[in-house]
């Protein structure tokens, strides 16, 4: 299924998926879907609940292995590699809600971040010799918490931080790792507007500065705003994929929406296909 | 959890004046330490060689549990320290320093081992994991005499060699001699302990205990990182288990059994896993109350009872050890001085 | 052929208080979610409680029973009140505390007996035959007993209402008070009937194994390879790995040697964590 020779073909996509298939028991939570990113792009998946979007995602990142169908990454077979094998390759996710490194201070989280970027010998660590490459850890820490505006919070515990800015460190993290490609778990969830706005605008300047970004989103209004192109999944399996002004008028799209009618996502899905 | 428990970033150097404070604490520390025996009665030296020793033992658990995982197998990896020294001295000459770093070795291989099955569980099936794992390396070591020495063990196990070399002569059967030994071995091994927790290892096997999940997707490997933390740990308890083994001269199946494993539970636990320090403190006062009190009083054998409800009471009323003690009073003292209006956010 | 026939009926007899040892470890850990490291402890107890009611005092043996099932019961109320229920957010916490209440419990053993072994003489001195294999009275009385109590308390979770929360409460604790039913009742009831099945095993085989205040822990040794094996949180599967444990031990017990038979019991409970976590025979899924 690789490209000829191993040379990614120009144009191919950076992340694709073939037949993904996950069972659990007797439950297929995604069944035969197949969708492609193109590099560069800002591609969303949606789906009303339980259509199987937050599996998919973890069988992207390595928390699951798929039962069949493949993931492909720069035309290389990645399905069921663990996940620090992944973010070497330069795939990270984030989590929903804060999920951080809730014992330690804003900076240390994002100084973990940066462990393939910080590395050194073992005894190097012991002697203190890493302190070359740990000060330059230190430095790109920084930059990533100044571009999400949190640096002035640098020594705070992250338990002290309000929700939002727990959600901006989350991003900051993953971001320190220096993926090429971002998933992004529900990143608006929970925020109000003009969070969903900010966290918008760093998304888009993620993208400009060369990171392909996926992302799993409820926020119907965000998705549509944001990404090029879109993936609706349904019972596990691909409804339509287009640009947002296609998906937002597709029939299909509008039913499965209103005949879930769950969530806010359903709620802002049917408001905007009015 | 109330306090932040590490902060591995900010405190490292400090202000000049700060480190010359550090430097002189450790000066005085080091002067007590080296005047401590010549105070202490023959049988007193002899209980405080093992207290070096334990602390070594006691320490290194710690970095196991600095990523989560909670063993009941490391006083047996120590045991496996203990017999690869003593074996290697008694059956194939191996001169004694060298047999002892040759049985950390062991434990670490042991460990690295071990490490395969035992880390595919997690929490509480790691812990019986670690408990079955030692409790057959145990039995091995009593159902086969050859080479192992059965029930009995292992006996007349060569001593440390005596240093002569015409004007300085050390005979480490001598208690004293053996303490300044294994507290320069102890001192070395904890100053290397503290290293790698304070260097990014040590964040990230802190990172992994709080949050696995999120520090796989960043790139960090779980597996080897745990693989590591146990590896070193069992190292360092390897190397305790050979200085116990030289200097007591017998090992025996029942000396690395359960009840010794509850006796690091509990100095880890009493003093507090959170610091580097809250074991050491823990095993040392438990010591002097194992021995000025019980012994003084003659409740020996109420030695368990003592320990038990000592275990119960801390993890019912200081979860976070003795080392949370000091802070706490503290904090509390401040609070009393400055009065009631102006609390929160003091000390650390 | 005598040999194995006799070795099996043996087994049967380590199989029955083994279960109930076993079961009772299982229905502590379906509610509080705990692994009591103290079980071989009350285990202990109740094989006092003979010692002492009816070697010592000369009451009859029955009575040194029904004490050691009320009394560890009892002591099993205790440690629910004391330990489990303040430490319930805190399962590591639980099981450092039983571990601290383990010492308590065979200290006070060494104090009441002291050290060496109590000997128990045997109520019974009648033995029956059964195709060859030779049964003492005393043996086949401890496996009717198991089988009579396990039934009963089959029948007690199948019928009661105490039943039904005790699996609510296993599944999801927080559902379950949702439902109306009190945690800290089914945990005591839980503990109480968990405690008191250990401390009956220790009172009925008593007069067999000579009890120390140390025999604990060869008990919780056997119980955990049990509960492992079973799939934690299964009392099916707790009785099930029971006889097959005690089939496999006495077998290697007696073709080769007792330590032998120990590694391969615990041997046996490693395979099983590697590779099938949720035991041979739990049925719960993990997500």
């Amino acid at each position: 299924m690789n490209a000829p020779g191993g040379q990614p073909i120009p144009d191919a996509p950076i992340l694709e998926a073939r037949g993904l298939t996950r069972r659990f028991g007797g439950l297929v939570a995604v069944d035969d879907f197949s969708f492609a990113v193109r590099e560069g792009a800002i591609h969303g998946l949606i789906g009303p609940n339980g259509a199987g979007k937050t599996t998919t995602f973890n069988v992207i990142s390595g928390f699951y292995a798929p039962t069949s169908g493949q993931v492909l990454y720069r035309g290389r077979d990645i399905s069921g590699r663990k996940t620090s094998a992944l973010a070497e390759m330069g795939l990270v996710r984030t989590f929903q809600g804060s999920t951080l490194f809730q014992e330690f201070s804003v900076l240390d989280n994002v100084r973990v971040g940066r462990h393939l970027g910080a590395r050194a010998g073992f005894l190097s660590r012991l002697l203190g010799t890493d302190r070359g490459s740990e000060a330059q850890a230190d430095a790109s820490a920084r930059e990533a918490l100044a571009f999400f505006g949190l640096e002035e919070l640098a020594d705070e515990p992250v338990s002290n931080l309000p929700h939002g800015h727990q959600r901006m460190l989350g991003m900051a993290v993953a971001l320190a790792a220096e993926p090429e490609v971002l998933l992004l778990d529900e990143p608006f969830t929970g925020m109000n507007p003009e969070e969903t706005r900010r966290m918008m605008a760093l998304v888009r300047r993620i993208r400009d500065g060369g990171v392909t970004v996926m992302l799993v989103e409820h926020d119907m209004q965000a998705v549509m705003n944001l990404c090029d192109i879109i993936t609706v999944m349904n019972f596990g399996a691909l409804l339509v994929e287009g640009a947002p002004d296609e998906v937002r008028n597709d029939p299909a799209v509008i039913e499965a929406y209103l005949g879930s009618a769950t969530g806010n996502g359903a709620g802002n899905g049917a408001g905007d296909a009015a | 959890m109330p306090e932040p428990a590490v902060a591995p970033s900010g405190s490292r150097a400090g202000s000049p004046a700060g480190r010359i404070v550090w430097r002189l604490r450790f000066a005085l520390l080091f002067a007590v330490l080296a005047v401590l025996p010549y105070l202490l009665s023959y049988s007193q030296q002899e209980i405080a060689v093992l207290l070096v020793i334990n602390v070594l033992l006691v320490s290194s658990y710690r970095l196991l549990t600095l990523t989560g995982e909670w063993s009941l197998g490391h006083v047996v990896i120590m045991g496996v320290g203990a017999y690869a020294s003593a074996l290697l001295a008694k059956r194939l000459g191996v001169p004694v320093p060298f047999s002892m770093l040759i049985g950390g070795c062991m434990a670490a291989a042991t460990a690295a081992i071990l490490s395969f099955p035992l880390f595919r569980m997690k929490g509480f099936y790691f812990l019986i994991g670690s408990f079955a794992a030692g409790e057959i390396i145990r039995l091995i070591w009593k159902r086969f005499t050859d080479p192992f020495g059965g029930p009995k063990g292992l006996k007349r196990i060569d001593a440390f060699p005596n240093i002569d070399t015409g004007f300085l002569s050390i005979d480490f059967y001598e208690p004293v001699n053996y303490y300044f030994l294994a507290l320069i071995i102890v001192s070395i091994s904890l100053f290397i302990l503290y290293r790698i927790e304070r260097s990014r290892i040590g964040l990230t096997f802190h990172a992994i205990h709080w949050q696995d999940r999120l520090a796989e997707s960043i790139g960090v490997d779980t597996f080897r990182y745990r693989t590591l933390a146990f590896v070193i740990a069992s190292f360092f308890a390897g190397i305790a288990g050979g200085l116990y083994a030289h200097y007591v001269g017998t090992v025996n199946p029942t000396r690395f059994g359960v009840d010794q494993m509850v006796y690091v539970l509990v100095w880890a636990i009493v003093g507090g896993t959170a610091t580097f320090h809250g074991p050491i403190l823990g095993v040392i006062v438990l010591t002097v109350i194992n021995e000025i009190v019980l012994r003084g009083l003659g409740l020996d054998t109420a030695r368990p009872l003592i320990y038990g409800a000592i275990l119960i009471l801390s993890v019912l009323y200081l979860p976070d050890g003795l080392e949370s003690l000091g802070p706490k009073l503290r904090a509390w003292l401040q609070r009393r001085r400055r009065g009631p209006a102006t609390a929160g956010g003091e000390a650390a | 052929m005598d040999l194995l026939w006799q070795t099996a009926i043996n087994a049967m007899y380590a199989a029955s208080y083994m279960a109930l040892i076993a079961v009772g470890l299982v229905m502590i850990f379906g509610v509080m979610g705990v692994i009591n490291f103290a079980h071989g402890e009350l285990y202990m107890a109740g094989a006092y409680c003979v010692v002492f009611l009816y070697a010592q005092e000369k009451f009859p043996f029955l009575v040194g029973v029904a004490a050691g099932l009320i009394f560890v019961g009892a002591i099993g109320l205790l440690m629910e009140r004391g330990l489990f229920r303040p430490l319930r957010k805190n399962p590591l916490g639980g099981l450092i505390a039983s571990i601290g209440f383990l010492l308590i419990l065979q200290t006070l053993a060494v104090f009441g007996f002291g050290r060496r072994m109590g000997h128990v003489p045997p109520p019974t001195q009648g033995k029956i035959e059964i195709f060859g294999a030779i049964l003492t009275y005393q043996r086949l009385f401890v496996i009717v007993a198991a089988i009579l109590l396990l039934a009963a308390l089959w029948a007690f979770l199948k019928r009661s209402k105490f039943g039904w929360a005790l699996r609510a409460c296993a599944q999801d604790a927080e559902a379950a008070s949702l439902q109306g039913i009190s945690m800290n009742q089914t945990a005591r009831i839980a503990m109480f009937i968990g405690a008191a099945l250990a401390g009956v095993a220790g009172a009925l085989t008593a007069p067999l194994v000579s009890p120390t205040p140390y025999i604990g822990h060869s008990i919780i040794v056997t119980a955990f390879i049990i509960i492992i094996v079973g799939g934690i949180g299964s009392l099916e599967g707790a009785v099930i790995a029971a006889v097959l444990y005690a089939f496999v031990h006495t077998f290697v017990t007696t073709f080769f040697d007792g330590v032998i038979a120990n590694i391969v019991g615990l041997a046996l409970m490693f395979a099983v964590l590697v590779v099938r976590p949720t035991g041979l025979f739990g049925a719960r899924e993990r997500a």
